[in-house]
């Protein structure tokens, strides 16, 4: 019965406890099984639970666990599982290296929930229109997925399955994700469009080129709140790939991109304005990356 | 006098419950905490229409929940808004219903030792309900056979039917439209359609009350008047009203949304009263927003013109779809003026225009539809007004109540106490009140303070709605100030030994304190705390005056915005990015203020025009946001032009009725800029919209038809001016 529904009060009963290391947490999770949940920054979850959508016996937070947190930045970047959004968009690495994922970061709709919110809890939470996901896909990234015993890295590309669902198993923890460094003349960019800016998207898309002198050698393309999970367009992609970076090209890679999309009409926007839109920012998005290839290119 | 002499009116002092404000320790009704107190929450309809054919409440008494269900409540119907005399109050509202008229409708209050187990307590409780039809539409509440929202409704004592779901009708003819349709040189009918808009007030309405030993309840409450939420609870419980005591706690935000007592205020107190318990509630973002809304209209025009653009004939009718699906024909916005005669006085438009013209650049305003770039530029303006209060206003032979008190008295080391039950709905009025009374006694504004007070402590004051606060209360303090001053200056003159119409108070800023002296005898003064000191040694009294005004007149607050927007023709949106706003509100008590009046105005009225629908599904009468507000698409700060981007400027005017020449500014501040950013809008792309929001949507969708070379859409839905056959 949706009127009960609100946002403020958790009525069901549950036991919150904080371990200070992973290797407790693994412990934790296995004693208390399917019926617990971790919590990084909450912003997901606690409204889940209040709304009645999750019901969680226990609450095992991770903000104590230390070793989840942080930036590494080498060859490449390892960025640890709780790191929140704010850390991430204040970065120097990302802001030299990740313009796409910086630019996600910054498209989050409030300071508070920027403050709050963890990168792992965005990907965890799995939901279409997670702004991070898209970036991180264009990036290339991979998450490490632990268990007490097991450690597995997974292409991000392959890590959802579903509006809420990913491939981790029960008692896996999300501890970092790694982006690989980016190749040299590339560029990227994100672009969101929402009602108002407070608010989660109606279409988000990412985009990653590697440009040498007018050729598109490399590329990759990822939308959120255009299907049931944060995808990557492969025909769109496979436009680009050897042509000449062109706003003729662009444009061409933008229509397959509204095509190929699955959006629906919700309480956001209607199916046809998110096609629309979608072809917008992908291509803005494109010019913008491609201008950034050259940039760095020329550093 | 003139507004140059005045020392505390007129300057941008900060504001005194400021620091309480920005360091949080200001306490708002969900601050309020008291001993042995339980919470309460309500449960609210989820169907539109349902008859409630049986509760089963004792699951949640099981858990040592106490509940309040329509055979616990008393069962007279009132108006929770009583700001008009019987004749015209329609009533139709019990504290919780019998009957689920639309979603969210509350039906059981529940009261525990916790909120939690409250929360639970009311989950556990089955109700068992026959569906009724939706009603939606003015069309289909209109049709025969249509089922009955409401059977009757109660005016002054009399059950009256209902009739097609239409309670009330009204008309309002003013001269002869057929003449002036007929003498005019063009006529045009257009229709417009508004969207349905939460106040979004930061507030959760709450309510806290006590029950008293002596049978009484004491009340903190979010509303806009604490005395008219003291006499209905009086009505509803039996009690009189020396038993009711209703306590002025600052409140955070209304635009209108508390000018009621509001649902939960009497639910609460149903409980405390049943469950022997201090009962708190505070309603959760998503039951408010289904609890109170701007109702959407639907308005058709017809305006007959000459060639100058003198109008001279008009005609409209507009339905607006009320919260409770009955259908009022007519009806009107909660504070926006009723049916009042203004005197106008004092008018500042012609200066608004031409320095918000200015400002704007308005001469290089780009020609509609001559631009074709991706980002189109447009300049639009507006210009609107409120009436301040609402006058001596007397519709269908029933009066508005409208009359505000005050008391000023002299504390015993010169400082003043301003005691006041108007509400400060957060925009300073308080404030601005406590200036007029320095102003009038003379001494510097931080003498006076603004008192705590309760409905037992104060005089009654209507309501701080209509834009009445300053004009209205503000001369109502201003009343007593007078007196004051009048018994200081006797006294003074009484210790100085000269005669009282030789003295003047003044402020001294170096001493801190008024000075009362007698110009042409330097050595005849003291100051006013001097004054206050030897009449207490000496017992001679406190000076103090209460006193109580109705302003007969209610001067039209004016309002100019001039808006600058640019319009993404790829994605449909459109960004606000300067605005020029201007008011007519006589005296400027507080310029800061002011501004922050005429900003804030701009954003809510920014969400009026771009963003905001909160729609319901017209099978289900659900919310289509389900009450969250990410759905609600509220404007926030990121929607706002630069700060550096907006001007405010004020007329010079003085009006005369009004308490050192200041009028209202409040909701005529808003009223403007649906009509702003529609005419900003057609001058970026040269396309008219005729209904709100001017959603991204709605944009590319007439952007298609434009380029499709049809201008099918302004053709459809606005014909040209029709010249009128000679
Ligand atoms: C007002 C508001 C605005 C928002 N705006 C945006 C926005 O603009 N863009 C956007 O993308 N999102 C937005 N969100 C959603 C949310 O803030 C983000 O998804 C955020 O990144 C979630 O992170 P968290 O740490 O708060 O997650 P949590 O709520 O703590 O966790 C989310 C889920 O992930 C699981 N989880 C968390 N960490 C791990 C881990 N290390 N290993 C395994 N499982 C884990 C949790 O069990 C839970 O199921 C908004 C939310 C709110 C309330």
């Amino acid at each position: 019965m949706y009127m009960n529904t609100n946002t403020r009060i958790v009525s069901p009963e549950f036991d919150f406890i904080q371990p200070k290391t992973l290797a407790e947490a693994f412990s934790l999770l296995e004693e208390h099984g399917a019926t617990a949940k971790l919590l990084a920054g909450g912003t997901d979850l606690l409204v889940q639970m209040k709304m009645e959508r999750q019901q969680p016996s226990h609450v095992i937070s991770l903000a104590k666990v230390k070793e989840l947190e942080g930036i590494k930045a080498g060859d490449g970047l390892t960025i640890g599982a709780t790191t929140s959004i704010s850390a991430i968009s204040k970065s120097a690495p990302v802001k030299a290296r990740y313009a796409a994922l910086r630019e996600a970061c910054n498209a989050y709709s409030t300071v508070s929930v920027m403050l709050m919110g963890t990168i792992g809890g965005n990907l965890c939470n799995a939901s279409p229109a997670a702004d991070t996901a898209p970036a991180l896909l264009v990036h290339d990234a991979s998450v490490i997925l632990k268990t007490a015993k097991a450690t597995r890295k997974v292409p991000l590309k392959d890590f959802f399955t579903g509006p809420g669902k990913t491939v981790m198993q029960p008692g896996e923890i999300l501890t970092a994700i790694e982006l690989p460094e980016p190749a040299r003349g590339s560029g990227s960019a994100f672009l969101k469009i929402s009602r108002v800016v407070a608010d989660i998207s109606q279409v988000c898309a990412a985009v990653m080129l590697v440009r040498d002198g007018d050729k598109i050698t490399d590329c990759r393309i990822a939308l959120g709140s255009v299907g049931p999970t944060p995808v990557r367009m492969k025909h769109a992609v496979g436009a680009l790939i050897g042509q000449r970076g062109t706003p003729e090209a662009f444009d061409a890679a933008a229509e397959i991109v509204a095509r190929d999309i699955t959006p629906i009409t919700d309480v956001r926007a209607t199916e046809k304005y998110r096609r629309h839109v979608a072809r917008i920012i992908v291509r803005d998005a494109l010019l913008t990356a491609w201008q950034r290839a050259a940039e760095g290119a020329a550093k | 006098m003139s507004a140059t002499q005045l020392k505390s009116v007129g300057d941008s002092s900060w504001r005194k419950d400021g620091i309480s404000k920005v360091t949080g320790s200001e306490q708002y009704a969900p601050d309020i905490s008291v001993d042995r107190m339980w919470y309460g929450r309500v449960l609210r309809s989820p169907h539109a229409h349902a008859r409630i054919v049986s509760v089963d409440t004792s699951a949640a008494e099981a858990m040592g929940a106490v509940c309040l269900t329509f055979a616990d409540v008393p069962q007279t119907r009132y108006n929770e808004r009583i700001v008009s005399t019987p004749p015209c109050l329609y009533r139709d509202r019990t504290v919780v219903a019998d009957k689920a008229r639309h979603v969210g409708e509350a039906l059981v209050g529940v009261a525990a030792p916790t909120e939690e187990l409250a929360e639970k307590a009311l989950r556990s409780i089955k109700i068992e309900y026959e569906v009724l039809q939706v009603i939606t539409t003015i069309e289909q509440a209109q049709k025969d056979g249509a089922d009955p929202v409401h059977d009757t409704v109660l005016l002054n004592g009399e059950d009256k039917p209902i009739i097609n779901n239409v309670a009330v009708q009204r008309t309002i003819d003013v001269g002869d439209t057929v003449k002036g349709f007929a003498e005019s040189d063009f006529v045009i009918e257009r229709s417009f359609k508004t969207g349905r808009i939460y106040h979004a007030q930061m507030e959760p309405k709450t309510v806290i009350c006590q029950p008293e030993a002596d049978g009484g309840i004491t009340v903190w409450a979010s509303t806009q008047s604490i005395h008219n939420t003291r006499i209905l609870l009086g009505q509803i419980y039996g009690l009189p009203l020396n038993k009711v005591n209703v306590k002025k706690v600052a409140l955070g935000g209304a635009f209108g949304s508390s000018i009621q007592m509001n649902s939960v205020t009497p639910i609460g107190v149903g409980l405390a009263l049943k469950s022997g318990h201090p009962v708190k509630i505070a309603t959760t973002r998503e039951e408010d927003m289904h609890d109170h809304v701007r109702y959407p209209s639907e308005i058709k025009l017809k305006l007959g013109m000459k060639k100058d653009g003198t109008l001279i004939a008009g005609e409209m009718h507009a339905f607006e779809f009320k919260l409770k699906q009955y259908v009022g024909l007519g009806g009107t916005f909660w504070g926006q003026g009723p049916a009042s005669k203004c005197i106008i006085r004092s008018d500042g438009v012609p200066e608004l225009l031409k320095t918000g013209a200015e400002l704007i650049n308005w001469d290089k305003r780009p020609k509609p539809g001559s631009q074709t770039g991706r980002m189109r530029r447009g300049i639009g303006m507006a210009r609107g007004f409120h009436t301040s209060g609402v006058g001596h206003a007397k519709a269908s032979g029933a009066e508005m109540i409208d009359y505000s008190g005050a008391i000023v008295k002299l504390n015993e080391d010169g400082t003043v106490d301003l005691i006041q039950s108007l509400m400060d709905h957060g925009g300073g009025t308080n404030h601005a009140i406590s200036k007029i009374v320095a102003e009038e006694l003379g001494v510097p504004n931080h003498m006076v303070g603004i008192s705590p007070c309760d409905t037992r402590t104060s005089l009654y004051d209507v309501t701080t709605h209509a834009t009445r606060g300053i004009y209205a209360g503000g001369a109502a303090a201003l009343k007593a100030a007078k007196a004051v001053k009048e018994q200081i200056i006797d006294w003074a003159a009484r210790v100085l030994d000269v005669l009282p119409e030789s003295l003047v108070i003044e402020p001294d800023q170096e001493l801190g304190q008024g000075v009362i002296y007698c110009p042409n005898l330097a050595e005849r003064r003291m100051t006013v705390g001097d004054l206050a000191r030897y009449l207490h040694l000496n017992s001679l009294g406190t000076i103090s005056s209460s006193q109580s005004m109705r302003q007969v007149n209610c001067p039209p607050a004016y309002v100019s915005y001039y808006v600058d927007v640019e319009v993404d023709t790829d994605t449909g949106q459109i960004h606000s990015r300067r605005a020029a706003l201007g008011s007519d509100c006589g005296t400027v008590v507080n310029p800061a203020l002011a501004s922050g009046q005429l900003i804030g105005g701009l954003s809510k009225g920014q969400g009026y025009a771009l963003t905001e629908d909160n729609q319901w599904d017209p099978v289900t009468g659900e919310l289509a946001s389900k009450g969250f507000w990410v759905d609600g698409k509220t404007p926030s700060i990121s929607e706002s032009p630069l700060v550096a981007d907006i001007e405010t400027h004020f007329a010079h005017t003085y009006e005369p009725t009004g308490p050192f020449g200041a009028k209202g500014l409040g909701e005529a501040a808003k009223n403007p800029a649906a009509a702003a950013f529609a005419n900003a809008v057609y001058s970026a792309l040269g396309i008219r919209f005729y209904e709100l929001p001017i959603t991204p949507e709605k944009v590319l969708a007439a952007l298609a038809e434009q380029a499709a070379g049809k201008t099918a859409r302004a053709a459809r839905q606005a014909p040209a001016p029709v010249p009128v056959a000679e």
